[in-house]
């Protein structure tokens, strides 16, 4: 990494951030995703009674550690650990979607990337910074909406159970490994896809079909809890970074200045 | 040392097109190179060709002894380019671009922050610094395109119609900027354009192209004498000797048309020998835009009969 793609990056970067449209797109599914529906679940024994006891029978179904707290606490316990784990499959995505859709398309949409190509930088490197820069961004909204939800379930939990309900450490294998491999992976195939499409539009359309398998897991964590393990969630990890950097190499090397222009 | 070779440079799109087909030409350094042609001529491809964004699928291309289809970032790191498809980014500032572009061509922050406003003092654009380029007319983009070609001090200069769009006293403008750099500065400069006037003020040499092809290529001076059309002498005289081949072109004007310029006293001495009176004389040579309508002109016929 040198300085010219630093530059490219911090490029980037700043032209998602000064795009107002760009960063409510960026920041309103997170928000719901980690603040409103953590909050819903949180209060349905409340809201909804009748709901909480199916949420009561899954929760009794579980061979959830703790035992010996409050049923409203296990709920909390399951939501945080099991369900909402799976969102941050999808935040990483739709993030790196939304900002990888418009760089290479973007730019060519504004007659932008001639003149970058036209610079000292190969073709190789301005694509390693422009999969750099989702990759910051993803992971940053990421981080950023994982300290969101943190501080509100908790702040909610305190305030109903008068105590708090830690995340267990499978957090941090989804934060440090699945969350960027997952969104390196996405990243590779938008950019790809949004170098042949036509339209921002039309590059953001192809990239969402990225969402498919997580979206399908998301079903499946609602219909009946998948329990997953720390080792084969690394092992999900592993096997996604791996994919993710094959991908990479391989677009890296099919990218020539013909098929850009 | 040379700073373009071409050598039976040809490209053939996948579509099957022919843009470009067997062009050789060499330009030394520091010379300004008018590179004319209709649209569709093969310019804007063979600009490509020079900075490895497309392979050539026959012959070799140099830059300064490098091979753009090689090493296209060396050729980049030492040449400038305009084109209308290389556009800036409107969510940023003139200053903003430059220091952009700076930074991409290697030169630190603070480095290009001073080349920035350098060369936007040098383009009259010092008071739109600080403002966004989707406020900025298409004189000033085309300014600021410019100096973002500049930002790096590039060895050559590819300017691929840089005046297109813009009116007749910001293209007038581009052009002296263009000449002053070449003056000043030393730089090669390779010049696509269809503004066969400016053309002929600021460059030093010519390639004619057309259908892919390059119909000629030299000096002005090598062009009319290719052309043996000499020199247009139009005379305004009460009438005209016996025996003067001349054209009438009112009862009072005639043109007569001589190989060089010391006929002309010869033929004024027979006018006044003969007892007319000459109102005024005035003599042309036939400029950049004569030449090339008849090259062109030519080269299209050429193409019909071996069609034919």
């Amino acid at each position: 990494m040198n300085t010219q793609m630093l530059a490219v990056i911090k490029k980037d970067l700043r032209g998602i951030t000064s795009n107002r449209r760009m960063v409510i797109t960026l920041l309103i599914v997170p928000l719901v995703m980690t603040v409103f529906l953590p909050t819903v679940f949180v209060f349905i024994p409340y809201l909804a009674p009748e709901q909480g006891e199916d949420f009561r029978g899954m929760v009794e179904m579980l061979p959830l550690a703790e035992t010996g707290e409050g049923m409203h606490k296990s709920m909390i316990r399951l939501i945080l650990n099991y369900i909402l784990p799976v969102f941050f499959l999808i935040i990483p995505i739709m993030s790196s979607c939304v900002m990888s859709a418009s760089s290479f398309v973007g730019e060519k949409e504004k007659r932008t990337l001639e003149t970058l190509l036209y610079s000292p930088l190969s073709v190789k490197q301005i694509f390693t910074a422009k999969v750099m820069a989702s990759l910051l961004l993803s992971m940053s909204v990421s981080l950023l909406s994982f300290l969101a939800m943190l501080v509100v379930l908790e702040t909610e939990t305190w305030l109903i159970t008068g105590s708090i309900v830690m995340p267990d450490g499978k957090w941090l294998i989804i934060m440090l490994l699945v969350a960027p491999a997952v969104s390196l992976t996405a990243i590779t195939l938008t950019v790809r896809v949004s170098a042949r499409a036509k339209s921002v539009e039309d590059a953001q359309q192809g990239a969402a079909f990225l969402l498919m398998p997580v979206v399908l897991l998301l079903a499946g964590q609602f219909m009946g809890i998948l329990l997953v393990s720390a080792w084969l969630l690394i092992l999900v990890g592993i096997l996604c970074a791996l994919c993710g950097i094959w991908l990479l190499k391989k677009s890296m090397y099919g990218f020539q200045y013909e098929a850009l222009l | 040392m040379e700073a373009i070779i071409l050598d039976h440079v040809g490209k053939t799109f996948s579509c099957g097109k022919r843009a470009v087909d067997s062009v050789s030409l060499s330009l030394e350094e520091g010379e300004v190179f008018g590179f004319l042609g209709p649209n569709g001529a093969g310019k804007t491809t063979t600009v490509k060709l020079l900075n490895g964004m497309l392979m050539p699928t026959e012959g070799t291309c140099k830059v300064f002894d490098m091979d753009p289809a090689e090493e296209p970032e060396k050729v980049h790191a030492c040449s400038g380019v305009v084109t209308e498809h290389a556009q800036m980014y409107d969510t940023m500032t003139g200053l903003q671009n430059l220091v952009f572009y700076g930074t991409v061509f290697g030169l630190n922050a603070a480095e290009s922050e001073k080349r920035g406003r350098q060369l936007l003092k040098q383009m009259e654009l010092e008071e739109a610094a600080d403002r966004k380029l989707s406020t900025y007319s298409t004189g000033m983009r085309q300014r600021l395109s410019l100096a973002r070609a500049l930002v790096h001090e590039p060895r050559i200069l590819f300017l691929d119609e840089p005046t297109s769009g813009l009116d007749p006293e910001s293209a007038r403008n581009v052009h002296v900027m263009i000449r002053r750099l070449a003056e000043e500065k030393g730089i090669t400069v390779f010049l696509c354009t269809h503004q066969l006037r400016y053309a002929q003020e600021i460059c030093t040499r010519y390639g004619l192209m057309d259908q892919g092809r390059l119909l000629a290529e030299g000096t002005l001076e090598d062009f009319r004498k290719k052309q043996g059309s000499g020199i247009t002498v139009e005379i305004e005289a009460d009438g005209m000797p016996e025996g003067l081949a001349c054209r009438r072109i009112t009862p009072v004007r005639f043109e007569v048309r001589v190989r060089t310029r010391e006929e002309i006293p010869e033929i004024v001495q027979r006018i006044l020998t003969a007892g007319k009176r000459i109102y005024h004389i005035s003599s042309c040579q036939p400029s950049l835009e004569d030449i090339y309508f008849a090259l062109t002109k030519n080269g299209k016929e050429n193409r019909e009969e071996k069609e034919l």
